[in-house]
């Protein structure tokens, strides 16, 4: 009797579960419904895919900035970033006490990863363009968008080397690769930004620009104003390495243009429309909480007359923090919408000057620095024409033309001037480099 | 001819005589043993039938039973159940019940469909009635009422901003990524409990630099439920007992039985609750003197003429303000007020022999300790039980919330907007009050002025939710060796969440920023869950009885989150079209799981029990969404008291327990891919490789756990001990795999490493006490747990806080998974830990003169660290309270700075708690016939702490603990509570009560 009944039970148990499993595997995978992802888009891209890939990068290559510019600025003694919310600008960053750069803390942390984040979706436009088929994109067409990742790889693989310095950088390597050793020798990882730049300007010869560019780049958006930006890159990067001789080939490759206006040049645009970024380094004048006030020593160092000064502008009170004072808030972005330079005329003017001084042309340097002088409202060069007095010159209108765009701090590391910036407080310290990120140690 | 039919008419005369004779009438009285009160609602019951009767209001009952019925089975809850045996002569019954303090003969729920008597159960499951729960000082939400009532769980507050938001991490640290927060089952249905952010990181900017998981402090969604509906919980601490709930239930399950009706007379009952909410505590702030004032300018022997200059105008400003009279504590005004709570609740139940019901409606309304904040939450419950048949019975359960919550701004940020950022860097000498024309002024010292923002913001949070499932229970089989059963549950759990956030733009921080921010998120969430299963008792003789139960679970989830953030905005104006700029961002997550089981119980002689089962579970979060991963479980008990060679007498339960079983924990939604997110420029759309590296080989954690005990109960109950030793190891643990920042990403999804938690769980029961006229019940819980990372397959890292320099939590091999390192010095070094060395309860009830109630709840939490951020930014800020005193000759708000030390700020967060504490009296009545009882009472609610930390309260998270990933933060880990980064203060309540039964 029981056993009848549970055979019979049996059948129903069995039925029912197999009912119930049958309609439940029939719905299938549930993709991912937010965003695209990576292995699609590189599968097989359409021509909408691809610009999506490249507006990406030109935009991802804002995030942080304004880490990166804020950091380089207060070590450099350019700026006191003052924060309510974030008292590490006025402590590790000056190594107030015994505070020291901590290498798992946002200053270095944010903008190192995101200058490789930036890298990253470059070989993914890589990648997807080896994907590409010829009717999406022409064999010329295809080369500007692997000339434009591989200049644009150079670029922000600079920015992270300019920070840690021989703390040391990993070259980048593509999607799957295994990565590659720390390599501490800056020098090394610089010749290896050349070796992208070199890359893409190969690639950027002959080639066909079809992907939109935002108007940072106004008048450089074809093959031929990539190229001119990326010689201008490779510029700047063969002074860091002191070759003179190729810094000015670079240069003429480039849009260096002595006479040209100063403001010529690629800039990283920005706007407080809805879905875009917007440039935060640009905070309303006399206001508390948060503060960009520049370095006393800006005004008391500069030349009389100099309208460089104008950078700057005197508030009503002065702004206070950890008894630091500054009086002057910077006026070089006057709204959110205000574009940040990347690389514009007149630095390379002054690298054409450096890399004249440099091989001992004194009088094309003169030229070149007066066409600076001048422009800023100051009389001719008429002091010593030695190299020592020269570099010194360079230096001042370095520090005053290219005020808070990241390259002081630099300058005065390679030139081994960091022991004449200020210390404001006993215990500050002057950092020679950021250190490497935690993470880095992660395998 | 005639006779036979004649006869055969009498036959049928005699025959239906005799079955008139064949009913049994029984009729008396149930009282209590001890003070002789009459029991009402004691169901007296047929063994194996559904046929009984529920004693009345005067403890009277009537019951007909079939001639030749054997016994009778008499029960109510909290008293020991009694089978009489009839005779047939008997008619009248008079019953006195023990109470069952050692609650040996409560039923507590062991599987989907199965059940057991507390005297057999193989785990330590913790029951919380409902008037635990509700009944000493009822707390604003579901969420803060189980505070320190559940041994083995650390339940900490986020913060004390209204509407709930609570951390229950039961037994440690059960998974870091994955989900660290119990199940929630509330009349078999799934209820969901995820928190959203409001997308307020738009004006704080909190996750933005040193962490990018969401600061923006959500309200919870637990809170919704209304206590009041609750009948009792279960909980079910971890794998052993929730292994047949499947993926979900790897944090435990909380299982919530809300209140039923009875057959009888309906009964109508009235509460009213009437009470006020003031902060806890305030840390205090600093007094400035002029020459203090001058020093926030910069040192006395600064030689900068401008920084002296500064000095002079702040010493000028100070003295001014002081002979004005106008030096203000702003901590005070801005946390001071005094809420004001109002809470009226209508229940109505009652039915006849196949239906009863219970309707209830319920709203509170509470103020906040800050001006516009508060708590608003209206439900409406319908519960429908209905006996179809004979042997099918169907029970419904509806359920409708409407909450809203204002919880101001607070927490973590970046641009000086918050509340407790900004009043961490305004002294006490600068004016912020409004004009006559209500303009206020600029505040010099923050971004913001903080009581602007108070007064003109708003930040709300409103929630339409409707709840509903379905029971059914059909008796398929039964003869007197064999019951089969098929249980089917449904259940349906939906809400719209709109969150509003309003920023004008006249407030200091948006003049000159983005010109106002509206910001307006709306989430649809919808859940739901079948399941049916076939259950077979199997009982041969009354010495065995072998229980099997079969069955399939299907559930599934989808939430679709829009937010929309409108800037520069119209004056004036908060809709989103009526701005310059919008920006939405949607996030939408889908999810089906589903899992099949086979458990078998077996019991013996009513002393043994056996069980074991396995579940196989598969869902579409993981890797391979077709693969079903198998969990088992097992578990064995013995009563030994129960033997029948046991003859101690005086100790009357004397039982051994294990239980062994695994459990899943799901990957979360999208992790098996590397998605591209938004980042346009100049008009264009563009996408860029997040910085999160997924991983589509991803696996579930597996958490396997081991628990043994044994309870004892002697002196008839009245003293009985539950001790508890628990292993949980969690493999595969689901880790966000820290990658090098030169990979191009931060972090891949990786099953990486092994955690261990064990502990200690003690509950020893007292009833010293128990005459008619004074009866004092005790019951004390102590519980322990330690954690351990076993394996990591990855370097160790840090997690959870903000960097080394300012203590983080760091999981390292070999090390608790609590632990918190920071850098002293130049080393990175241990510095405190998360986990309590051991956390205590003390429940106490004393009834005086039958008509006094008192009760009180202690909880003791020792041990355990927070990471007091607060505190550092009021020292930079120069605002803290202790700021003047000198430590090693410099003064304290200089020194912690800078003194190079992250251990400064880890800060034990110990606490003695008087949790809850009420006063209630019924009001004894001559005549019931209208009105059946009145009660009053007064009550307390965390009124009394005792504590050396220093910030607002020891419990905080700045992080949240349920929150959910979105695209434009991360959501909240398993790890790092205990953060505090000027959070909402904590608040005491206290409140006056009334209720009327009709």
């Amino acid at each position: 009797m029981i056993n009848l009944k549970s055979l019979y039970m049996n059948k129903y148990f069995a039925a029912f579960i197999i009912l119930l499993s049958f309609s439940a595997c029939q719905k299938g995978e549930i993709n991912s419904l937010n965003t695209p992802v990576v292995g699609g888009i590189t599968a097989n891209p359409t021509r909408s895919d691809l610009f999506n890939l490249v507006t990406g990068a030109e935009s991802g290559m804002r995030n942080n900035i304004a880490a990166y510019l804020d950091g380089t600025g207060v070590i450099g003694r350019e700026v006191y970033r003052f924060s309510g919310a974030e008292p590490r600008y006025t402590t590790d960053l000056l190594g107030g006490g015994t505070k020291r750069l901590d290498n798992n803390t946002f200053y270095i942390t944010n903008p190192w990863a995101s200058r490789y984040q930036v890298i990253r979706q470059c070989f993914i436009l890589l990648d997807a363009i080896k994907n590409t088929r010829t009717a999406i994109a022409s064999d010329a067409q295809k080369k500007a968008f692997t000339g434009f990742a591989k200049t644009l790889i150079g670029y922000q693989l600079l920015l992270n080397i300019n920070m840690t310095d021989s703390n040391g950088a990993r070259i980048p390597v593509p999607n799957g690769a295994t990565l590659g050793p720390v390599i501490t020798d800056p020098g090394v990882v610089m010749d290896s930004v050349l070796k992208f730049l070199d890359d893409g300007k190969a690639d950027l010869t002959g080639s066909e620009v079809m992907f939109p560019l935002s108007d940072g780049f106004l008048g450089f958006k074809d093959a031929a104003g990539l190229l001119k930006f990326n010689r201008a890159l490779a510029a700047r990067v063969y002074t860091y390495r002191k070759n003179w001789a190729g810094a000015l080939t670079a240069l003429n490759e480039s849009f260096f243009d002595l006479n040209g206006t100063l403001t010529t040049g690629v800039y990283h645009s920005f706007s407080t429309n809805g879905g875009d970024l917007a440039n935060t380094m640009y905070l309303a004048p006399n206001g508390n909480g948060e503060v960009r006030v520049a370095h006393p020593s800006f005004v008391n160092n500069i030349v009389a007359g100099d309208d460089r000064i104008n950078k700057t502008s005197l508030r009503t009170s002065s702004a206070s923090q950890g008894g630091l004072t500054g009086d002057r808030d910077l006026t070089i972005w006057n709204s959110l919408n205000s574009p940040i330079s990347i690389i514009r005329n007149e630095e390379l003017i002054l690298i054409y000057a450096e890399a004249k001084i440099q091989t001992g042309s004194f009088p094309d340097a003169i030229v070149a620095l007066n066409r600076i002088r001048t422009a800023h409202n100051l009389a001719p060069y008429t002091g010593a024409i030695t190299t020592a007095a020269l570099i010194t010159e360079l230096l001042y209108n370095r520090r005053y033309s290219l005020f808070m765009e990241g390259h002081r701090w630099i300058d005065v590391r390679r030139y081994g001037l960091l022991g004449t910036l200020p210390k404001d407080r006993p215990d500050d310290d002057v950092w020679a480099r950021y250190p490497l990120p935690q993470n880095e140690s992660n395998i | 001819m005639f006779l036979p039919k004649s006869s055969l008419l009498v036959l049928l005369c005699l025959c239906s005589t005799l079955a008139l004779f064949a009913q049994q009438n029984l009729s008396g009285h149930i009282k209590d043993a001890v003070n002789g009160r009459p029991i009402p609602g004691v169901t007296i019951r047929i063994p194996n039938t559904n046929k009984g009767a529920i004693s009345d209001a005067s403890g009277a009952f009537t019951l007909a039973v079939p001639a030749g019925t054997p016994s009778i089975q008499v029960s109510y809850t909290g008293y020991k159940t009694v089978t009489l045996k009839l005779t047939p002569a008997t008619t009248v019954l008079n019953i006195s019940l023990e109470e069952d303090f050692a609650r040996l003969d409560e039923v507590v729920v062991t599987g989907l469909a199965t059940n057991v008597k507390r005297s057999n159960l193989a785990n330590a499951v913790a029951t919380i009635s409902g008037r635990e729960l509700n009944g000493v000082a009822p707390a604003q939400t579901f969420d803060a009422a189980l505070s320190g009532k559940v041994p083995g769980a650390l339940i900490t507050a986020n913060s004390g901003a209204p509407g709930g938001g609570f951390s229950v991490k039961m037994r440690g640290i059960t998974s870091i990524f994955g989900n660290s927060q119990p199940l929630y089952v509330v009349d078999g249905v799934f209820f969901n409990n995820s928190s959203i952010p409001a997308g307020l990181n738009d004006v704080s900017g909190a996750a933005t630099a040193g962490n990018p998981n969401n600061q923006d402090n959500p309200s919870s969604r637990i809170a919704d439920l209304n206590p009041e509906d609750i009948e009792n919980i279960e909980i079910l601490k971890g794998a052993s007992a929730a292994a047949m709930y499947g993926a979900k239930a790897a944090a435990g399950v909380i299982i919530i039985t809300t209140k039923k009706g009875k057959s009888g007379k309906t009964k109508v009952s009235v509460n009213q609750e009437l009470g006020f909410v003031k902060v806890r505590h305030l840390m205090g702030v600093r007094q400035f003197t002029a020459e203090t004032a001058a020093d926030l300018a910069g040192s006395a022997d600064n030689t900068d003429p401008a920084v002296q200059a500064r000095r002079n105008a702040y010493k000028a400003q100070f003295n001014t303000a002081q002979s004005a009279g106008k030096i203000y504590d702003y901590e005070k005004e801005m946390y001071g007020e005094t809420g004001q709570v109002l809470n009226t609740g209508l229940s109505i139940s009652g039915g006849g022999d196949k239906t009863t019901f219970y309707l209830s409606g319920n709203r509170r309304q509470e103020e906040g300790i800050v001006k516009n904040t508060g708590y608003f939450n209206n439900s409406v419950r319908l519960n429908i039980d209905h006996k179809i048949s004979d042997r099918i019975s169907l029970g419904v359960t509806t359920n409708y919330i409407n909450s809203s919550s204002d919880r101001g701004l607070t927490n973590n940020d970046n641009n000086g907007v918050t509340y407790g950022v900004a009043l961490s860097s305004t002294p006490d000498f600068v004016d912020l009050h409004p004009n006559a024309l209500g303009e206020y002024p600029r505040n010099p010292f923050a971004a913001s002025n903080p009581l602007e923002t108070r007064d003109k913001m708003r930040n709300n949070e409103q929630t339409n939710r409707f709840v509903g499932g379905a029971n059914l229970d059909i008796r398929l089989q039964q003869n007197d060796r064999s019951t089969t059963r098929f249980i089917g549950r449904g259940g349906v759990d939906y809400y719209n969440y709109k969150t509003a956030a309003l920023f004008p733009r006249d407030l200091q921080f948006e003049e000159n920023g983005q010109q106002g921010h509206s910001i307006q998120g709306n989430t649809n969430n919808l859940n739901t869950n079948l399941g049916g299963f076939f259950a077979n008792t199997f009982t041969p003789n009354d010495k065995i009885s072998l229980t099997s139960t079969a069955g399939a679970t299907l559930e599934t989830g989808y939430m679709d989150n829009i937010l929309t953030v409108a800037t520069n905005l119209v004056s004036g104006q908060s809709n989103l079209d009526a701005s310059a700029n919008t920006t939405t961002h949607q996030f939408r997550q889908k999810y089906r799981d589903n899992g099949l089981f086979i458990q078998e119980d077996l019991s013996l002689i009513d002393a043994i029990t056996l069980s074991a089962g396995v579940r196989f579970d598969r869902s579409t979060n993981n890797g391979d969404y077709k693969k079903y991963y198998i969990f088992p479980k097992g578990s064995f008990s013995w009563n030994i008291a129960k033997m029948k060679f046991w003859n101690i007498a005086g100790v009357e339960n004397l039982k051994i327990r294990a239980a062994y079983g695994q459990s899943g924990n799901v990957p979360p939604y999208s992790s098996k891919f590397t998605g591209m997110l938004g980042s346009n420029i100049g008009g264009y759309p563009g996408v860029l490789v997040d910085n999160l590296q997924g991983n589509p080989a991803i696996k579930p954690e597996r958490q396997a756990e081991f628990e043994t005990g044994l309870d004892i109960s002697i002196l008839s109950g009245r003293v009985s001990l539950e001790a508890t030793y628990y292993n949980k190891n969690i493999y595969d643990v689901l880790l966000r795999h820290s990658l090098p920042g030169s990979t191009g990403y931060a972090s891949e999804w990786k099953n990486s490493g092994n955690l261990k938690n064990q502990g200690i769980e003690l509950g020893l029961t007292l009833v010293p006490v128990n005459t008619s006229n004074f009866k004092w019940s005790s019951t004390i819980n102590w519980w322990m747990n330690r954690s351990k990372v076993t394996k990591l397959l990855i370097p160790p890292y840090a997690i959870g806080a903000f960097g080394n320099s300012l203590g983080t939590f760091y999981l390292e091999e070999g090390q608790p998974a609590t632990q918190i390192k920071g850098i002293v010095g130049s080393d990175l070094k241990l510095i405190g830990n998360a986990e309590p060395k051991f956390q205590m309860s003390f429940f106490n009830e004393l009834t005086i003169y039958k008509n006094f109630s008192f009760r009180f709840l202690m909880h003791w939490k020792k041990g355990g660290d927070n990471i007091n951020l607060t505190q550092l930014l009021t020292d930079a800020g120069a605002t803290s309270f202790d700021f003047d005193d000198m430590i090693h000759g410099t003064k304290a708000g200089v020194y912690r700075p800078n003194a190079g030390d992250a251990s400064i700020y880890v800060q034990d967060a110990s606490y003695l708690r008087i949790r809850e504490i009420g006063l209630y009296y019924n009001v004894p009545l001559k005549n019931t016939n209208i009105i059946k009882g009145i009660r009053v009472g007064i009550s307390a609610n965390n009124f009394f702490t005792w504590t050396k930390y220093v910030g607002y309260d020891p419990e905080v998270s700045n992080f949240g603990s349920n929150t959910i990933t979105t695209a434009q933060s991360r959501g909240s880990n398993g790890l790092s509570t205990g953060v505090d980064v000027t959070p909402f203060p904590a608040s005491k309540r206290a409140s006056f009560h009334v209720g009327i039964d009709l």
